[in-house]
């Protein structure tokens, strides 16, 4: 986004210069070095920055069957047996051949399947314990442990299990036998086209679900599956149908806050619904006039329809006091007293603190979503004036560039409330709140902007998205911990 | 309906020829995949001298799903809920096509001999029977005496 704000500002510059860094290109042939060290390295500059990949099902199969390869060769089994393996180990290869090398009965008595034990092949004909038929020995088959049954038995029972959603957990038929059944030996006795297409496809889900550089988007309808080889609480993108979720535990995006943490807030917020519900009434009043206000955009700093007072939606103060660097109304204040104060009143503390901090969040999704609103207005109103001819599309560019920044730092602040509620009361708190509190006006001035467009310079608005921007990057830079 | 498997047929003759001492297990004159059983209360158990009435079914998929069994008569067993339903891993996931009517039956007599209050199903009477085992006997004790015992 960046690159093409800049671009359209340098759009004006000679032709001299272009060439300019042709030569410089041809020079780096020669000098590869040198411009190694001036390349800015993203990992290092930018906190956030995750590099994932979106496969399709042939790609994921592919670097799956890689791996199986690899250890199917190292240990000389099976390409089957070496898929139980690193099912349940967690695709981690050198792991295996570790404890493989350690202790190779255990691990061959876990996987190998051995079809017809010698012992038996003299008697001709055996009952099969489950379906108490007598055959010849030659329809009699074992995993590894050596517990023989029939075809037929088998077949029934991979059909049942499968029917039940089960397929790499599928186990020997013999009690308290663990011993799994590995893919060729389920595949050789499954005759239903369906249902060895059904159990593909349950085998390749617990593939992706056990592989830990791999997740599932969770974009609906979408196959997609996420490859990362960092394995953190980061931004994983899907590049198809552009859902973003946090890589560690797959639910939205929640930085500066802990996997941990927003999961302890969201079931919080959804248990304590109640209040929640108490909270979300849309209007208030204006604390000049008295006047009857609805919210319809997402900036809190609100400007009265009727007496044009200004005033913050949150603390309902005069907007003037919310001075330039100190945003006052982001910070809960506690009550000094309350350890004295009797359990009722510590509850209804604890309620209030919860609500102070629910509030904002709560808010700050919805102005999320009143600022979707105001980009499609925005849009409209591009059009408008790119038909009665002011200026190119092209030109109103910065104006999207800017709501989606708005988007991407409100996003950001709006999980720094969960955060601050599970933080201890002390100097890292106060600093944090203090840069809550310095993003949050920032982007209050950038919503303001934003909204109105036409009637702000280009040049201003851009200084407000840059700062903004560092606003953002400082506060997740001394607190994201990924 | 179709034909009734040949291993449901080789367990019911041997359930009939051989009884387990203190299980009975006899299946309905028109339907020969229910069962009506009867498990005595195990010696020295706080269900001692009870008989309890059971039901057993063999769904389609016998023996590869597991039997349902459900107790008809009233106990005070942690694992064993208001309804009759029975926790016991060999009755889900550690269902075994090996395992037969006669081995989930002596299983089940085996619970009432041990019962685990740490794998509830019914929470009020495994909360008591851990807090206070010997008011929780007493109560099985009880209802033993009144609801499985017929006079």
């Amino acid at each position: 986004m960046d690159g093409q704000a800049k671009q359209g500002s340098q759009g004006g510059e000679s032709d001299m210069e272009c060439s300019d860094t042709e030569c410089f290109d041809d020079y780096d042939y020669y000098n590869n070095d040198d411009n190694e060290i001036e390349q800015i390295d993203p990992k290092k500059t930018d906190i956030e920055y995750f590099s994932c990949e979106s496969l399709n099902e042939e790609q994921v199969e592919r670097l799956l069957n890689e791996t199986v390869e690899l250890l199917s060769n190292n240990l000389q089994i099976t390409p089957s047996s070496a898929k139980v393996l690193l099912h349940s180990h967690e695709w981690d290869v050198p792991a295996i051949v570790r404890n493989y090398k350690e202790n190779v009965s255990n691990i061959r008595i876990r996987t190998n399947s051995a079809i017809v034990p010698q012992s038996q092949i003299c008697f001709r004909y055996i009952t099969c314990s489950v379906c108490v038929t007598t055959q010849n020995s030659d329809k009699f088959f074992s995993l590894s442990c050596s517990h023989s049954f029939c075809k037929d038995c088998w077949m029934t029972h991979f059909e049942v299990q499968i029917n039940q959603g089960i397929s790499t957990g599928i186990s020997c038929m013999a009690r308290d036998c663990g011993v799994l059944a590995p893919e060729d030996f389920v595949l050789k006795h499954l005759a239903r086209t369906n249902l060895r297409e059904k159990y593909q496809q349950f085998t390749f889900q617990d593939y992706v679900k056990s592989h830990p550089c791999l997740r599932f988007c969770p974009g609906p309808n979408c196959s997609i599956v996420i490859y990362s080889k960092e394995i953190k609480a980061k931004k994983a993108f899907c590049s198809y149908c552009k859902t973003s979720f946090c890589f560690k535990c797959g639910i939205d995006y929640h930085a500066p806050t802990e996997c941990i943490i927003i999961k302890k807030w969201l079931t919080k917020c959804a248990d304590d619904s109640e209040t929640a519900n108490y909270i979300s009434a849309h209007t208030k009043d204006c604390p000049k006039c008295n006047i009857c206000i609805e919210k319809n955009g997402g900036c809190n700093h609100m400007q009265c329809y009727s007496c044009k007072h200004d005033f913050c939606w949150m603390c309902m103060g005069d907007w003037k006091t919310h001075g330039s660097e100190y945003y006052e109304c982001s910070r809960y204040r506690e009550n000094p007293n309350v350890a004295y104060e009797s359990a009722h009143a510590q509850a209804r503390e604890a309620l209030k603190k919860y609500l102070h901090y629910y509030e904002r969040w709560e808010n700050h999704s919805k102005s999320l979503k009143l600022e979707e609103q105001t980009l499609t207005k925005l849009k409209t109103r591009i059009n408008q004036k790119v038909m009665s001819g002011l200026g190119t599309w092209i030109d109103w560019q910065y104006l999207f560039t800017a709501a989606e920044l708005l988007a991407k730092c409100r996003y950001t602040l709006q999980y720094t409330y969960p955060y601050a509620y599970y933080m201890d009361p002390g100097p890292r708190k106060e600093l944090f709140e203090y840069q809550q509190a310095q993003l949050e006006a920032e982007i209050e001035n950038l919503s303001w902007k934003v909204e109105r467009a036409e009637t702000t310079d280009r040049g201003d608005l851009e200084n407000q998205m840059d700062i903004a921007e560092k606003r953002r990057t400082t506060l997740l830079k001394d607190f994201l911990d990924v | 309906m179709a034909a009734l498997p040949r291993r449901i047929i080789k367990e019911t003759q041997r359930l009939m020829q051989e009884p387990v001492p203190g299980i009975s297990a006899i299946p309905d004159e028109s339907n020969a995949r229910y069962f009506h059983v009867i498990v005595t209360g195990p010696e020295d158990s706080p269900f001692e001298g009870g008989l309890f009435k059971l039901e057993l079914f063999l769904p389609e998929d016998y023996p590869m799903s597991a039997p349902k069994v459900r107790f008809i008569t009233k106990i005070y067993h942690p694992n064993i809920d208001r309804l009759g339903r029975i926790c016991l891993d060999i009755l889900k996931d550690k269902w075994s096509p090996a395992l037969q009517i006669r081995t989930v039956l002596l299983s089940i007599q085996a619970l009432l001999s041990a019962p685990n209050p740490d794998d509830p199903l019914a929470n009020d009477v495994a909360e008591l029977w851990k807090v206070n085992e010997s008011e929780a006997i007493r109560n099985a004790k009880e209802w033993t005496r009144r609801y499985a015992m017929d006079t």
